[in-house]
């Protein structure tokens, strides 16, 4: 809520931005674990993929993908799913992953002699209801605006990641919902984009998450915020995910090793 | 030394009017403006033959006792006429002094000793004080004068910004500032989110900043007490004025209720520049208005009593999807009391809240908190002898607060009704300060405060597991929430937890010669309330929250010591004072705290320190044609917020980091020139090193976005920020007949229009998947026009 506000504060207050180069400082590469296993409602969901990279100066276009290392998962039988390189891409895949509801599933990595490990649970998700759209919404009143209604399922905890792609735009918009206030009630995620209008596609997934991704994708869109800066900002940190480096502690990787149902709609804006 | 000598110089130091015997006679009375009757704070009684002399206190009292004999008395204030009077005080005597404002027809002797200029003498130190007529000089944004960005201006005094809402005082943050409204506290002292202060300069009268040095009467805030006190309106006659500015208008009435005896003042002031924007079809509407109400009665020679109230808002509304309204309101009875004419005696009664109320109507809610207390504060000022004075009183406030209450705004809303609970907390405190003139040359003063603070019952208050509420998660290396094992529900009238603390103050000051003086001054305080804040600097929807069983009162710990100089007759002052200063138990948050709509603070925040030291140097220069002020300020903030045990990183990795508002460099220049009797010209300039901010040194992509990776808290800066600004007083007819007078103020605020980049941000281009960065400014060049006028 906070960052709503803070979002119309930057709107109202700043009247002058200009681009600004700055000497920024580099910091050291780092692996990035990009483990996220999504099993769309309806499919098999045996095709999964993980994604290696490694960080980058801040102003680079690209990020180099992390290649030649040893990715596994393993559920709690101890079955192992390998994921094999897909040529020097530092995309990972396997094609027979066997997803479970509340399984609790393993992630090893083996980079660069280094060992990275991570665990997590397969989440369940509700399915989208519905979609309704409104031409005069957004904050200036002028936006169209898309809401992907879905049922919270009572008296239980849930967290929930949405993930809104267009084709005109590079970026997904992505946001995190937790049911602390709207605990068994219909409610939606909310998507709004400047000119998005008739005839454009979006592809709304919606993801069940842990309480603990909540968090660290709470966190990391927190930071990557558009709204940044001012004095109404909060001091940024770096976001540190589920995945441990066995070998060395102190030099964490970046990334997320995720598990979830996924309900996917493609709208197209009427 | 034995417990016996200590006992001795206790008594020594307490009773010291025991040792005089001669014959002493008291003079007293209450200085006030004769024409408008209204009191004079601050104003000087001088016995030149003895070189001695007392100032009138908040209400324009005074009161001096000096041995059997006839003495010259001069009485003066600035910019008013001296009176000099023979009295021969064989008896103890009242004398009320009416002074008249000075007029430059004629061709008086006017002494200028005044509330601004430096007071070598006196113990207390890092006190600032600026008369309003001094702020109305100064040439503000818009043209709207402003009461907290003119203290800006003074050494140790800065903001995190120029949108930036409160103010910093020796690295302290906005939250440790005292603010009293006629000794009511005003909890937030913004308007529009801090582009403008709550106070309205025509209804205030006095203003004093205490940076160190805090006298025993004041507690509950560790950075700085700003104390403001409003006009009592003038009880000989009705007069109106008010001004047209760009932001906004004020209008205020002042008259007797019985003449002498009896006035009412009535001010307004509200911002109007939404009316026109339906003109422009633009629906977005922000406003915001002030009413300052005072009533003053005087029952008779021993008794005064006040009733004054403050009621503010802001109101925003985003086209039909945002709507916000939040502001303070505060009543406050006082009563004045002479027991004696050397015993003077304030009892208030305050009421004081602040409210906050938000609708996201695209959303579907609407959220309210907000902080309400009533406030019993007795305080006594014992005028023992011409050389020792002692203070004495005693504070209660109840406290309640309502963390937050969310509620749908439509009967299809997904968002279910939800109260925080809400908090109560009384907070106790008496006290004791002698002010004490030791030998013509050392004076000191001594004081304690002893404060308590009862957290009261309150429902279900989570308890956790080893009543830790934060968990360390020691392979992932972050903080994680604990999960309560239960609750347990209280009895309003139940403590839950309390704390006290004893207070020391203590300041002196040795006089070389009459122009040369060194003081030295220590204080400890505590606050026990925090405002919980991630930002940089306060928003209206931060909530205040009680120490309690989780968070920790602030203790403050400050030292300063202070070279004075008067130059050439008081024409010139120098100041330079150091200081340091530390604070325990400042609440740090988590990363990704959510401190809005959260049930369980504590399972976000950690207790850290914060510390702070500096230079500050103010030349002043207080007569003639061309007056004013330099100011410089060399200082470190910092905060840290270590690991509870060895294994836990803390937060910034458990090393000291700058505080947001940390200022290295600090420099305003600001004057007046008075080039004749129609106009005048004011100038002030500003430079200061950029404000700590935290860049990224890397990035990585992340589910189809880049990721910025931060370096270590607050290690780079923004670049560095100076601008001019200038203004220009006309008045048509200086010397007109006094029923009408106007006047015009011409201004140009940032004349060479820097673009002082008020935040660096980062974001990656939506369209390219670029990262890009870029500089925000708040304000370019920007004139203004204002017409005052008053009848």
């Amino acid at each position: 809520m906070k960052k709503l506000i803070l979002i119309v504060l930057s709107i109202t207050m700043y009247s002058c931005e200009d681009p600004i180069d700055l000497n920024l400082n580099t910091s050291e590469p780092k692996l990035v674990i990009e483990a996220s296993i999504n099993w769309i409602k309806g499919t098999s969901g045996n095709e999964q993929e993980i994604k290696l990279s490694l960080s980058a100066p801040y102003y680079d276009l690209e990020t180099p993908p992390a290649n030649n290392a040893l990715v596994s998962v393993f559920d709690s039988n101890n079955n192992e799913y390998i994921f094999a390189e897909n040529g020097t891409t530092g995309v990972y895949v396997n094609n027979t992953f066997l997803p479970i509801l509340n399984e609790a599933y393993t992630l090893n990595v083996n980079y660069n002699g280094e060992t990275y490990s991570a665990s997590e649970t397969l989440k369940s998700v509700a399915s989208i209801d519905s979609v309704e759209q409104k031409n005069d919404g957004g904050f200036s009143g002028d936006e169209t605006e898309l809401k992907a209604y879905y049922t919270d399922p009572a008296n239980i905890e849930n967290y929930y990641f949405f993930e809104f792609r267009n084709n005109f735009t590079t970026l997904p918009t992505l946001e995190v919902y937790k049911d602390e206030f709207t605990d068994g009630n219909q409610i939606f995620g909310f998507y709004t984009e400047e000119d998005l209008t008739t005839g454009h596609e979006v592809t709304i997934r919606n993801y069940g998450v842990s309480k603990a991704f909540y968090e660290y994708m709470y966190i990391l869109l927190q930071q990557n915020s558009e709204e940044g800066g001012g004095p109404f900002e909060t001091t940024p940190a770096t976001v540190r995910g589920n995945c441990i480096n066995i070998t060395n502690p102190d030099d964490f990787p970046f990334g997320y090793f995720r598990l979830s149902e996924v309900d996917e709609i493609n709208y197209i804006v009427e | 030394m034995t417990y016996a000598n200590r006992k001795l110089l206790c008594l020594f130091l307490l009773f010291p009017f025991l040792i005089f015997s001669q014959e002493k006679f008291t003079l007293s009375g209450i200085i006030t403006d004769e024409s408008s009757n209204e009191t004079l704070i601050g104003a000087n009684i001088i016995v030149p033959s003895l070189q001695t002399g007392t100032i009138s206190n908040e209400y324009g009292f005074y009161s001096i006792t000096l041995d059997k004999g006839v003495f010259e008395f001069q009485i003066s204030y600035l910019g008013y006429t001296s009176v000099v009077q023979m009295i021969d005080l064989n008896k103890d005597q009242v004398i009320n002094i009416k002074l008249s404002e000075a007029s430059e027809r004629l061709n008086e002797i006017i002494i200028t000793d005044d509330v601004e200029k430096l007071n070598i003498r006196k113990p207390q130190m890092s006190l600032n004080s600026l008369s309003i007529s001094t702020i109305k000089q100064i040439p503000m944004v818009l043209g709207e004068v402003d009461l907290i960005k003119s203290i800006t201006l003074l050494p140790g005094v800065t903001t995190a910004g120029e949108g930036a809402s409160g103010f910093n005082v020796r690295g302290g943050s906005a939250d440790q500032n005292l603010i009293l409204l006629d000794e009511a506290t005003i909890f937030n002292s913004s308007h529009l989110f801090g582009l403008f202060s709550v106070f309205n300069p025509d209804a205030i009268k006095d203003i004093k900043l205490y940076k160190g040095g805090i006298p025993a009467k004041y507690g509950g805030r560790v950075s700085s007490v700003l104390d403001i006190y409003q006009k009592e309106g003038n009880s000989n006659e009705f007069k109106m004025n008010g001004g047209i500015g760009l932001v906004s208008s004020r209008l205020l009435a002042e008259g007797p209720l019985k003449k002498e005896k009896g006035s009412f003042l009535l001010g307004g002031r509200s911002s109007y520049a939404h009316l026109f924007l339906p003109l422009f079809d633009i629906d977005n509407i922000a406003y915001f208005y002030d009413l300052n109400t005072k009533l003053s009665y005087k029952l008779n020679n021993r008794n005064n009593i006040y009733l004054s109230g403050y009621f503010g808002r802001d109101v925003f509304e985003i086209s039909d999807s945002f709507e916000n309204t939040y502001g303070n309101t505060v009543l406050n009875f006082r009563w004045n009391h002479l027991f004696s004419d050397k015993l003077f005696s304030n009892l208030s009664l305050i009421y004081s809240d602040y409210d906050y109320d938000l609708k996201l109507n695209f959303v579907e809610f609407d959220w309210t908190s907000g902080i309400r207390n009533f406030n019993i504060k007795y305080d006594l000022k014992h005028y023992i002898s011409n050389t020792f004075k002692l203070e004495y009183g005693l504070n209660s406030i109840y406290y309640k607060f309502n963390p937050g209450e969310i509620n749908p705004t439509t009967e299809t809303s997904g968002i279910n009704s939800f109260k925080l609970i809400d908090k109560y907390a009384f907070e106790n405190a008496v006290y004791l300060d002698a002010e004490l003139q030791i030998t013509d040359k050392l004076a000191m003063s001594y004081g304690l405060r002893f404060s308590s603070f009862l957290r009261l019952g309150q429902d279900e208050l989570n308890v956790y597991e080893n009543d830790n509420p934060l968990i360390f998660n020691p392979e992932l290396k972050i903080y994680q929430k604990a999960e309560p094992i239960g609750t347990d529900s209280f009895k309003r009238s139940e403590v839950i937890k309390s704390f006290s603390n004893f207070e020391p103050r203590f300041s002196m000051a040795y006089q070389f010669n009459d122009n040369n003086s060194v003081k030295a001054s220590y204080n400890k305080m505590s606050q026990y309330l925090h405002l919980l804040s991630n930002t940089s600097s306060p928003t209206p929807l931060d909530v205040w929250t009680p120490s309690g069983k989780y968070v920790k009162p602030q203790i403050l710990h400050q030292f300063a010591l202070g070279y004075f100089k008067t130059i050439n007759k008081n024409n010139y002052n120098l100041e330079i004072e150091t200081f340091y200063k530390t604070i325990k138990n400042r609440i740090d948050y988590i990363d990704g705290a959510d401190l809005i709509a959260n049930n369980a603070i504590e399972q976000v925040i950690l207790n850290g320190q914060a510390r702070a030291y500096g230079l500050e140097v103010l030349f002043r220069k207080n007569e003639g044609d061309l007056q004013g002020w330099i100011a410089y300020t060399l200082s470190k903030s910092e905060q840290q917020t270590k690991g509870r045990t060895p294994e836990e990183t803390g937060i910034n990795d458990g090393l000291w980091y700058d505080t947001p508002y940390d200022k290295t460099h600090d420099v305003s220049v600001t004057g007046s020139y008075k080039f004749n009797k129609k106009w005048s010209f004011n100038a002030n300039f500003i430079f200061q090193r950029g404000l700590p901010a935290t860049f990224p040194n890397g990035q990585y992509e992340y589910n189809g976005i880049s990721v910025p990776i931060y370096e270590a808290r607050n290690s780079s800066r923004i670049p560095t920020y100076h601008r001019l600004d200038v203004s220009a007083k006309y008045i048509p007819k200086p010397n007109s007949d006094k029923n009408w007078q106007t006047e015009w103020i011409f201004g140009v605020y940032n004349v060479y229009n820097r673009n002082n980049a008020s935040s660096i941000s980062f974001r990656e281009n939506r369209t390219t998947g670029v990262n890009e960065s870029f500089k925000q400014s708040l304000f370019g060049v920007i004139p203004s026009i204002s017409y005052n006028f008053k009848f």
